[in-house]
Parts: C-alpha cells; structure tokens; sequence
C-alpha cells in the first residue's frame, strides 16, 4: 500500500478513515454516552444537591465533602473498606503463592484439585454468598456444628459487630483463592527449570531456591495481583449486601453499600456522587501506583 | 519447583505432607457446595440434625418444589439469559469491528479514543451508577432490559483484546483479500473473524460469566420482581421478615448456580485458562 503511487494512496486512505471512523462509533457512541458521561456527571453531582424528583440542583460547592468526612456511618464503611482490602490483597496472595508451589510439582489429580479450586471463582457471588449464610448461621449451621463436635465454643460470625468483617473477608479468601493460585502457578511455569537446576548444584535447598528465585521472578505477577485485587477489593458489595448487609450496626458496611444507599434508598444523589468520587480516587490513586511500579507489561481487568 | 533429590523417607514424608494439604484444601474449597446441595435434597429434620447429616437419611424434591412456588425461577433464567446473551453478542461485534480499526487503520485521534475506551475499565459502575441512573431514568430505561444492558453493551476489555489478537494476524492477509477486491466489512466478518475464534470464544466466555453473575448494576436498575437476574433473585429470595427455611433457600441457590457449574465442570480447562490467561473482567 504505502508503495503505490500517490493518488490511490490517497483514495486508500480516504476510504480507510471512513472505515476506521464507522468501525469505532459504536462502541465510541456507547462509551460515551454510558460510561464516560456518567463518570463525568458524578464527579459533578458531588458539588450539587441532587432532587431528583423535582429536577433541582443546588451547588453545594464542597459541602458534600465536608459533610462524609464528618459522617460516622462515611467513616466506619471507608475504614472497614481499608482493612477488608488491607486484609484480603495480602492474605489471598500469599496462600495462593503457597498452593502454587504445591501445584508446580507432579502429583496425581492435579487437575481436579486445580478445577475444585478455582471453581468458587465462577460462582455468581450473590448465590455463593447466600450459601456460607445458611453455613454461618449460629445455631444450626455447618460451621457451629463442625466446631461443637471439636467442643470448641459457637462463634456469633455474622451476628457479632466483633467477628461480622472476618467472617466476611473468610468468605472472600474462599471465592478468590483459586484465581490467585493460578495466577501465580501460571507465572512459576514460566520460570526456566534451569535456574532452579543451577541453583541446586550450587547447593541451594528448596527454601532457598523458593526466596532466591520464585520470589524475585514472580515480582510481576506480585505486583499484578496486589494491584488488580485492591481494586476489585475496593468495590466489595455482593458478600456484604447478602451475608450482613451491612450490620451489625454498620460494623461491615463499606463503601459501594454507603453508595447504594445513600442514592437508591435515601434518594441523595449528590451525597452518594461524593462517596463514589472518593471511591473513585481510591481505584485511582492504586492505578497510578502500577504506573509508577511496572511499566513493563501491560495488564488488563 | 522441581522435588529435590532426597533421602527416600524424606521425599516420603513430603509426599505425604503435599497430598494432606492439597486435599485438606480441596474440601475445605468443595464445602459449601456440598452442603448447599446436601441441604437442598434433605428432609427438613436432617438440615437441622446434630451431628450433621452427611448423607441424607432420603432424598427430597420438597425444598425445589417450594423454592418454584415463592419465585418465578423460570423468568429469572431468562432475564439473566437474555442480558448476558444481548451483552456479549454486541460487546463481540462492536469489539470485533472496533478492535480491527485499532489494529489495522492508522487515524486521527485513534490514541485518544483507545486510551479513552480503556480508560473506561478505570470507572466502573460502582462509581458512576449515581450518574448513570439518572440519565436512565430520564430516558425511561430503569427497570428494564435496556436498564441492564446501558453499561453493558461494548466492552473495552474486549476491544483490547481483540485488537492484541487482530495484531497477530499477518497483515498480509488482509491485504490479499482487499486485492482480490473484498471490501473491508466482509475481510472483517469472513477473513479476521474466523481466524481470531480462539480469542472470540475467550473474550465471549468471560463477558458472558460477568454478565451471568453481575449483581450490583441489576440490583440497582430493577424494581421488578419478573425482570431480576438470577443472582438478583437469589439475594432477594431470604425473606428478611419472615422466618427462614434454610431447604428452600439451598434449593434455590442449587437452581441458580447449577447450569453454570455444570458448565463450568464441563469446559473447565478452557475456562480456567481463558480467565488466568486475561485477567477476569470485576
């Protein structure tokens, strides 16, 4: 093409921008009119009284802003959101870094041990949420039951503003474990058998072929997962919408169940477009840190 | 790691030590989809027993029986079917199409709208559903498919990831086929589509199960009882004020998470290399 004599060239190129320009507008068209708009008015909404019903908008300036900083219930849901991410990013890598070494050897069944692990991943969460309900209930679920046989003393789980955020960041551990396991198997196949052949000539043990080698290499895939974890972790909502909704007493409410009720059952728009803003800069603000940390691969979620 | 070579009884003793943690593991994982399914065909007295009930003492359809009368599983099904069926089949096309003008075509402000289209996966509904329900209201689509569907119709995931596979294809190809005078629609749908089944299947598989187990966007969007998804449903199913019926409800989760576990048990290789390999879609 770029050989070819000029005036075809550019008829070529005039028939290809129109192409190009129609292959795009769809997803352009969609894009913009329900993802990047809406992004947009919500960071708007958050300066304004939104009645929604009586179409009014007042400006607010940062009130809103004022207002959540100052709100216990604001409070308690961004820090029972920092200590859910805080807790399950590094847990969840660490037990799947675990299992993954257990799964870089040979052993009989080991795919159907991988596809048992991995199959909470493609549960819906809603309804894999409804279950460890019925397995957290304090009197007759399986948990009590399992512990009352051992004689160890019944747990509240759920029902305790003490034990309610654990219970539910066990639940997470258990949904995500086998995408983080492999994640990071995925990332040990792809170390060259010779550095750990090498390594134990030298007289390296496994331990220390484990820190010296698996380690560093996998920094990564490390860095990946911590990264695309905090964000999903950061929008945690079905688990806690369905095992507590919240309770006790907003012991596990967080920030995308602050959101939803603030708009969708009191009606403030404005106050729940600031809670999002915040969010918002949270997801930011991690994404800014894979700039700063890899630019070397590229990653998507 | 490769096992090092060891003494016999220690490798033994290793062995051994492997198999108890990867099996202690497994069922610690399988759990609570054996009691889910344990409970659901269990008579009402087993569910409650102490010591549990491993096997039910006789099998009963009693629980499903009561899960169809309290909801409309059926149009459940069918709303998230059609979602998730709507959703992935125009996120494929407009991402096919969009994905080939990325990768082959050189334009003006192409940057600014792939990075414009990425950028989206930065924003996800979780923060703009405030805005986004607003406007929808206004165009009268909450509490509809339309609703469901808004944010769901392309996807930039899939873009991306069909422009990294367009890439692959040797240019070549494309430029053969323009010789022979086809025109850019039909080397789209005949020649690129084809050879990128590989990564169309991946792409659709994972925007089918985000689709399937979407939650907070439906929940939001739907009023409805008939219009809720599947795991809509299933959340709303727990009656918060009456009392509850644990074999019912396990029945119900049973209906909700079975085709897709079947499925999954079914392709799971695939499915589990597709995800690990992109990066599941939140």
């Amino acid at each position: 093409m770029r050989r070819s004599r000029r005036p075809i060239v550019a008829r070529l190129r005039a028939r290809h921008l129109f192409h190009a320009y129609l292959f795009v507008a769809p997803v352009l068209l969609l894009f913009g009119v329900f993802r990047v708009v809406p992004a947009v008015q919500t960071l708007l909404y958050s300066v304004y009284k939104v009645e929604l019903v009586r179409g009014r908008f007042t400006f607010l300036g940062l009130e809103n802003f004022q207002a959540l900083l100052a709100d216990p219930g604001f409070r308690k849901a961004a820090v029972n959101t920092l200590v859910y991410v805080a807790a399950i990013v590094p847990i969840s890598a660490a037990l799947g870094l675990g299992l993954a070494v257990l799964f870089n050897t040979r052993f009989r069944l080991r795919e159907l041990f991988k596809a048992i692990y991995f199959a909470p991943m493609v549960t819906s969460t809603a309804a894999a949420a409804m279950v460890w309900w019925w397995l957290y209930n304090p009197q007759f679920g399986l948990f009590n039951v399992l512990l009352r046989l051992v004689g160890i003393p019944d747990q509240p789980w759920l029902m305790s503003s003490r034990t309610a955020l654990v219970s539910i960041i066990i639940f997470s551990i258990w949904k995500s474990l086998g995408y983080n396991m492999i994640i990071y198997l995925a990332g040990l196949q792809a170390i060259p058998a010779q550095f750990y052949e090498a390594a134990t000539i030298d007289g390296a043990g496994a331990p220390a072929r484990f820190w010296r080698i698996s380690v560093p290499l996998l920094a990564p895939t490390t860095t990946f997962l911590l990264i695309y974890n905090s964000i999903l972790a950061f929008q945690v909502f079905d688990q806690v919408f369905v095992l507590t909704g919240g309770g006790p007493a907003g012991a596990t409410n967080v920030v995308v169940l602050e959101v939803y009720r603030q708009a969708f059952e009191r009606y403030n728009f404005g106050y729940a477009a600031a809670e999002a803003t915040v969010l918002f800069v949270l997801i930011l603000g991690v994404t800014v840190l894979q700039y700063v940390y890899s630019r070397r691969f590229e990653v998507t979620y | 790691m490769k096992p090092a070579p060891a003494r016999p009884g220690l490798r033994l003793a290793g062995r051994l030590l492997l198999y108890l943690t990867v099996t202690g593991v497994a069922v610690l994982m399988i759990l609570p989809f054996y009691w889910m399914v344990i409970t659901a065909v269990s008579p009402a007295p087993d569910i409650l027993a102490f010591p549990p009930r491993w096997v039910p003492t006789r099998l009963t359809a009693e629980h499903f029986a009561a899960a169809f009368a309290k909801a409309p599983w059926l149009s459940y099904y069918q709303n998230s079917v059609v979602v998730a069926v709507v959703s992935v089949g125009c996120s494929l096309t407009f991402g096919l199409f969009a994905g080939y003008a990325f990768a082959v075509y050189r334009f003006p402000l192409q940057h600014l709208f792939f990075f414009l289209i990425l950028s989206t996966l930065m924003v996800p509904v979780q923060v703009t559903s405030v805005a986004l329900y607003v406007l929808l209201a206004r165009i009268e689509w909450v509490d509809s498919y339309l609703g469901i569907l808004a944010p769901n119709f392309a996807s930039a995931f899939g873009v991306f990831m069909i422009r990294q596979g367009i890439k692959a294809i040797p240019h070549d190809l494309i430029e053969a086929a323009r010789m022979d005078g086809a025109g850019e629609i039909r080397i789209v749908v005949t020649i690129v589509a084809p050879l990128l089944k590989t990564t169309l299947a991946t792409v659709a598989m994972i925007l089918f199960l985000g689709s399937w187990n979407d939650f907070l966007w439906p929940v939001i969007i739907i009023n409805s009882q008939d219009l809720r998804t599947l795991p809509v449903g299933i959340a709303l199913f727990k009656d918060p004020y009456g009392s509850i019926n644990y074999g019912p409800l396990m029945a119900a989760t049973v209906i909700a998470t079975g085709p897709m576990l079947l499925a999954y048990a079914v392709s799971q290789k695939f499915m589990i290399r597709g995800i690990a390999l992109t990066g599941l879609k939140g």
